[in-house]
């Protein structure tokens, strides 16, 4: 084994706790076992905590009306429970800590009426950046090659909300004295996240539901402009967009 | 030796205590984040202050991409900084799979030295200012390194003729998990290669039972430290409170500007 897979699989101890437990890792364990374990406790309080820091900080800013202040979750028993089956960055635990900080947060103070919606929407960005992402550009999987058929990219979220959320989140984040006002308008959000990992929201429109709907690799764009009754030339401008959004790529040709 | 600039990390929540800062209290800041594109105060703090680039541009046990390559020209000319740092880190896969988000040590191997040498002289020879490399505390020793340390880097910085950004509480906490005296070990690294460097307060750490890098000021230990390394580091030129957390409060800022100038 290279002394680079070595680092791999070190790495990967710190941050997969089932792998960490395993006969895989515990029959030829790389360092004493109980600091391993302390420093992954370290790191996934340390991961989880710059997520809610980040995606939650719409709710931060509400902490002195809910009297929940999200990141509290992080020193509470329910999150420490979460420690043998954590493995950093993927789906399943973001989900799990999302999941904390959404009762916790939404068990508080009532006062904010599109605090729900709020709480999804922050959910969905924390979930949306989750999952193995490209660090390098060239490695395999990044989404290079000859171009072929449009296809939603895996993990993408579409979130209908009750209230237009996108016209309050800059004002949520600036001094304010009342709780800014927020047009009750059902809205509907596309969460994307790009190869190199920048979380991305933009509204939908009836081009954008479309090609989300119809863009399953299989259909090229002049078949995915017959169906949605629109010329490719239309198309290919907002479908651009989705794929600079992360929303959608292009399947490589084999 | 030169005038030492003794400066702290941009924390924007900070920025207007920063600009309202008499002059001399602080001589530059270093950016671990670019600016955020609606920070009223970026505008400001970039006139004021020299800046030092400080961001994660990639790991260099693999090559650095175009992308991450143009990325730190694009930030080193935005912030015209006189050096640029990254870190003797590894810390995701090489396929991607896993990663920790946190500084983590790359194995003292010959095969990482090969690797480090290599990507630190290619990012080098792509940059126009001069590339500086900051050594990361190990909490556990890992059984297949090789060599020490600092004999690790002091090779590498013969082989790169690049600058040392020697960042004291990872010395002071790698010596206190080791049971060695700070002063003793600090004196194993290649010191005179030193252009910066790094001092912060350390705290208990739940997880780890033990101390850990927080947002607080130095302790006296850790003065005592910085002074004994800055005697020895001839060719210094900055010295930075390494703090960086949306939890930094002004008075510890302050504070801790106010002892590490006392203590130089």
């Amino acid at each position: 084994m290279s002394d680079r897979a070595l680092q791999d699989r070190v790495i990967r101890a710190l941050a997969d706790a089932p792998f960490r437990a395993s006969a895989a890792w515990r029959g030829e364990p790389l360092a004493d076992p109980d600091r391993v374990e302390r420093f992954a406790h370290f790191l996934a309080r340390h991961f989880y905590y710059e997520r809610i820091h980040h995606f939650f900080r719409y709710s931060r800013a509400l902490a002195r009306i809910t009297r929940r202040a999200p990141d509290a979750v992080l020193a509470a028993p329910g999150f420490e429970a979460l420690f043998p089956t954590l493995v950093l960055g993927s789906r399943a635990s973001a989900e799990a800590v999302a999941r904390l900080v959404v009762q916790y947060v939404g068990s508080g103070e009532p006062g904010v009426a599109y605090h729900a919606d709020l709480l999804r929407y922050e959910q969905a960005m924390m979930l949306v950046e989750s999952g193995p992402r490209v660090w390098r550009d060239g490695e395999l999987g990044d989404g290079r090659g000859e171009r072929s058929n449009p296809v939603m990219v895996a993990g993408t979220v579409l979130l209908d909300l009750d209230y237009d959320l996108p016209a309050v989140l800059a004002k949520l984040v600036e001094p304010w004295t009342e709780v800014p006002a927020c047009p009750r308008k059902p809205t509907r959000l596309v969460v994307a996240r790009s190869r190199h990992g920048r979380v991305s929201v933009a509204r939908t429109t009836v081009v954008i539901d479309t090609i989300m709907q119809l863009a399953d690799g299989r259909k090229n764009i002049e078949d995915l402009a017959a169906e949605a009754g629109l010329r490719p030339e239309e198309l290919a401008a907002t479908l651009q967009g989705l794929v600079e959004l992360g929303a959608v790529r292009f399947s490589t040709g084999s | 030796m030169t005038r030492l600039m003794v400066g702290a990390f941009y924390n924007p929540h900070l920025a207007a205590e920063l600009l309202d800062a008499p002059a001399g209290q602080l001589d530059h800041l270093a950016m671990a984040d670019p600016p955020h594109p609606q920070d009223p105060h970026w505008p400001k703090i970039r006139e004021r202050f020299t800046l030092l680039l400080h961001d994660y541009l990639g790991q260099l046990s693999e090559p650095l991409d175009e992308r991450s390559i143009l990325r730190a020209r694009s930030l080193a000319s935005l912030y015209n900084t006189p050096w640029v740092a990254e870190h003797f880190q590894c810390l995701h896969t090489e396929d991607g799979s896993y990663q920790l988000n946190y500084v983590f040590p790359p194995l003292y191997t010959e095969e990482f030295l090969g690797r480090f040498v290599v990507n630190a002289n290619a990012l080098k020879a792509r940059l126009d200012q001069p590339l500086v490399m900051e050594n990361i505390p190990g909490f556990f020793d890992v059984k297949a390194s090789q060599m020490p340390e600092p004999l690790w880097l002091r090779r590498f910085f013969d082989a790169t003729e690049t600058g040392f950004l020697l960042d004291l509480p990872h010395i002071w906490l790698e010596a206190h998990y080791h049971g060695k005296p700070a002063t003793r070990f600090l004196e194993e690294f290649p010191l005179d290669r030193v252009v910066e460097l790094h001092v912060a307060g350390v705290a208990q750490d739940r997880d780890l039972e033990g101390p850990w890098i927080a947002p607080t000021a130095p302790s006296d230990a850790m003065l005592d430290l910085l002074a004994c390394a800055v005697e020895r580091c001839p060719q210094a030129r900055a010295v930075t409170f390494d703090a960086f957390s949306p939890s930094l409060t002004s008075d510890v800022l302050w504070q801790s500007m106010e002892r590490i100038r006392g203590a130089l």
